[in-house]
């Protein structure tokens, strides 16, 4: 039995044109046994950063707490809210203290960054469970259903959609993975962030 | 490599030591078939590895089995040789005894006999027939090591499954995908579109998975009279059957990421 | 042939100076002492048609069975020394049972001629450690009848193994005449119902009773149903219309 996959569930986020999207299955279970289909494991973390945290679910209460922690004091000592990328460190370091006994997470994570001329950068980033960072420019991927997560966004993902066309191929890439796995699914939860709003959306999926 | 492993216990002498044969290994790749109204399209990449090394680039996953019928082995690569190798001699036993060559479901059912006879020292192989029916439909079977079949439209196979599988649901299926009011999902696809989706899905499995690359083979069988559906347009398309009286079988070749 | 009578006709697995295997050669006469059956073949269907002799009135004429079912598709009637015929239809069912457990498809009425007519050759004194065979050649013909890819066909085997196709065929004591029969009657668009028909009236001619309901049997093999003995009520619908 491993750990990772005691609870189940998946997250992934991709870069859209001037937005990026984030999602996630609904699911909680305990092995095989289905015990919730309304199980949050994004979170919001500023108006313009979110936070996925497939893996064990007792890590996901604990962590989220965590991190509300460490961005609040950050906002309280700094003065102002927290850039994607700093909190990607964030989550990083947080992880990397518990190295030898590390949370049996995967943080996945999407944001717009503040550019220098005033305007957003899309920004994606994931995490080992002991906090080694990956920048990727299209998607990340993590939980249970990655491999399948992986095939389908390498197959539909382009450079440059528009956030109607990101929602779209995020909600296509979340449903057809999670079919295909027995530890993720019964409802995915789409949020898509753009420089002025987030648009956040539950979709109905197949509930076996 | 199949291997002998002594397992570590006291080594005094006079007293008793446990060893251990592994007769399996497992040499990556991955095969994947989709059937069409008239066609079947049966295809594989051609890289064998073992662990993190590579054995070869070109080592043909895909074997061509009569004029009808084209047949995909995946996992332990001598095991699957050697299969392909006895379905041919079966085939052949078939064609004498019986004076024609064998029907594509024949062939499906006969795999199945075949791989249950080893139900307890099995062909570690995933086995993907294509072909033509007997009817001119296009057909796809799937097996699992031990014999258990389905006849489906699509499947894939392989170390890259997972990465496929899910992603021909969506495309062939059209899982997930609400059809517009009066314009019902079609049945089945046509022939470029398919073989495009063939590539992308290799594409797709070379970018993210280690065991897969190098080459792609894609055997085309199209259905007898059946017209050629654009394949005639596409990059290095070879004929493999000599006449176009029955059904005839094409080759297509892509290379693929190396790394 | 019984003129040349010697020491050669007494080994079942040895050839006389003339190239002849005289047990093989009874086998085949013993053939025409059993009762007579006949076979036509239609584009609709296989007919074939057995007369049941049955020399006690207090004989159930219903427990002779002549006529027996190989597979769904195939049928096959018999002349000779019947107790045989079973040892052989035994073979026709496994042989057909285990080609379609292998390849999910009907096995064709060659192939399992083929198979039968096998088993008819493996006779002879079996040596040590070889597995036992049977002592003497089978004294039994059959008329093995069935629909397959290339349609209604019938065949005929003897002791010999060997096989040859018919569009009709008679086998058994009347065979003769019934044959010369089948030769004027049969045409090529002849219908089931015709075949049927002729099947009877050549049994009649040759048959020493009169024929009735009790001392015939008719079986069919057609395309939508398959093989089928006829009941007592289509039998005589058909013995009334002949």
């Amino acid at each position: 039995m491993s750990i990772m996959e005691y609870n189940g569930g998946s997250v992934i986020a991709m870069v859209g044109k001037d937005c990026v999207a984030i999602a996630s299955d609904l699911r909680l279970g305990n092995q095989a046994l289905g015990i919730s289909s309304n199980f949050q494991k994004i979170f919001p973390v500023t108006d313009r950063i979110y936070l996925g945290l497939p893996g064990l679910a007792t890590d996901v209460t604990t962590l989220r707490e965590r991190f509300r922690f460490r961005v609040n004091m950050y906002t309280i000592k700094e003065g102002r809210e927290i850039e994607p990328e700093t909190f990607a460190h964030l989550v990083s370091s947080t992880l990397y203290e518990r190295r030898f006994g590390p949370y049996f997470i995967e943080p996945v994570m999407a944001g717009l960054a503040k550019s220098a001329t005033g305007g957003f950068k899309p920004f994606i980033a994931a995490t080992d469970l002991i906090g080694c960072l990956n920048f990727a420019k299209d998607f990340v991927v993590a939980g249970t259903a990655s491999s399948k997560l992986y095939g389908v966004a390498e197959g539909l993902w382009e450079p440059d959609l528009e956030p109607e066309q990101l929602f779209e191929t995020i909600s296509q890439t979340m449903l057809n993975a999670v079919d295909r796995d027995a530890y993720s699914g019964w409802g995915v939860i789409v949020h898509v962030i753009e420089k002025d709003k987030v648009t956040t959306r539950t979709l109905k999926g197949r509930m076996d | 490599m199949p291997d002998m492993v002594t397992l570590s216990r006291s080594s005094a002498p006079g007293q008793p030591q446990q060893r251990q044969f592994n007769p399996y290994t497992e040499n990556g790749g991955t095969i994947l078939a989709i059937s069409g109204a008239d066609f079947s399209v049966v295809a594989g990449d051609t890289r064998q590895s073992e662990g993190y090394s590579i054995q070869t680039r070109y080592a043909p996953k895909v074997f061509r089995l009569t004029d009808k019928a084209v047949l995909a082995v995946n996992g332990f690569a001598a095991d699957g040789n050697m299969f392909v190798k006895q379905v041919r001699q079966r085939l052949e036993w078939y064609r004498h005894a019986h004076a024609k060559d064998m029907p594509l479901r024949a062939i499906a059912r006969l795999i199945q006999t075949m791989l249950y006879a080893r139900r307890f020292f099995p062909y570690y192989v995933y086995n993907i027939l294509g072909g033509i029916e007997e009817d001119g439909s296009g057909a796809v079977y799937s097996f699992d090591p031990v014999g258990s079949y389905e006849r489906e439209s699509c499947r894939a196979a392989g170390a890259a499954q997972s990465l496929v599988q899910p992603f021909l649901d969506n495309q062939i299926y059209f899982k997930n995908q609400v059809p517009q009011p009066g314009r019902p999902h079609p049945k089945h696809l046509p022939l470029t579109t398919v073989i495009q989706l063939v590539i992308d899905s290799f594409t797709s499995a070379t970018e993210r998975h280690i065991e897969v690359g190098d080459g792609l083979e894609m055997y085309i069988v199209l259905a007898k009279g059946s017209p050629l559906h654009g394949l005639e347009s596409i990059d290095g398309v070879q004929e493999m059957t000599a006449t176009n009286e029955g059904e005839r079988i094409f080759i297509i070749r892509r290379n693929l990421k190396r790394d | 042939m019984f003129l040349t009578r010697s020491e050669y006709d007494r080994g079942v697995n040895t050839f006389s100076p003339e190239g002849r295997l005289f047990q093989v050669e009874y086998a085949i006469e013993a053939i025409k002492l059993g009762s007579t059956t006949v076979g036509v073949r239609t584009d609709e269907g296989v007919i074939l048609g057995v007369e049941k002799r049955t020399q006690s009135p207090l004989l159930e004429s219903s427990s002779i069975e002549k006529i027996m079912e190989i597979d769904t598709h195939l049928g096959c009637a018999m002349s000779g020394l019947t107790a045989d015929a079973r040892t052989m239809i035994d073979h026709a069912r496994v042989t057909a049972q285990n080609h379609s457990f292998t390849y999910d498809e009907k096995i064709k009425v060659e192939s399992v001629t083929q198979a039968v007519c096998d088993l008819a050759l493996r006779f002879g004194e079996s040596v040590h450690d070889e597995e036992a065979m049977m002592s003497r050649p089978f004294g039994v013909a059959l008329l093995i009848a069935g629909i397959d890819e290339l349609g209604p066909q019938l065949y005929h085997t003897d002791p010999s193994g060997t096989f040859v196709r018919y569009q009709a065929k008679a086998i058994g004591s009347g065979s003769e005449a019934a044959q010369a029969e089948l030769q004027d009657k049969w045409h090529s668009k002849m219908t089931l119902k015709e075949a049927q028909i002729l099947c009877l009236r050549i049994l009649k001619q040759v048959m020493e009773e009169k024929l009735d309901r009790h001392n015939v049997q008719i079986a069919q093999v057609t395309t939508d149903k398959g093989f089928e003995i006829l009941d007592e009520t289509r039998l005589t619908g058909i013995i009334e219309e002949m």
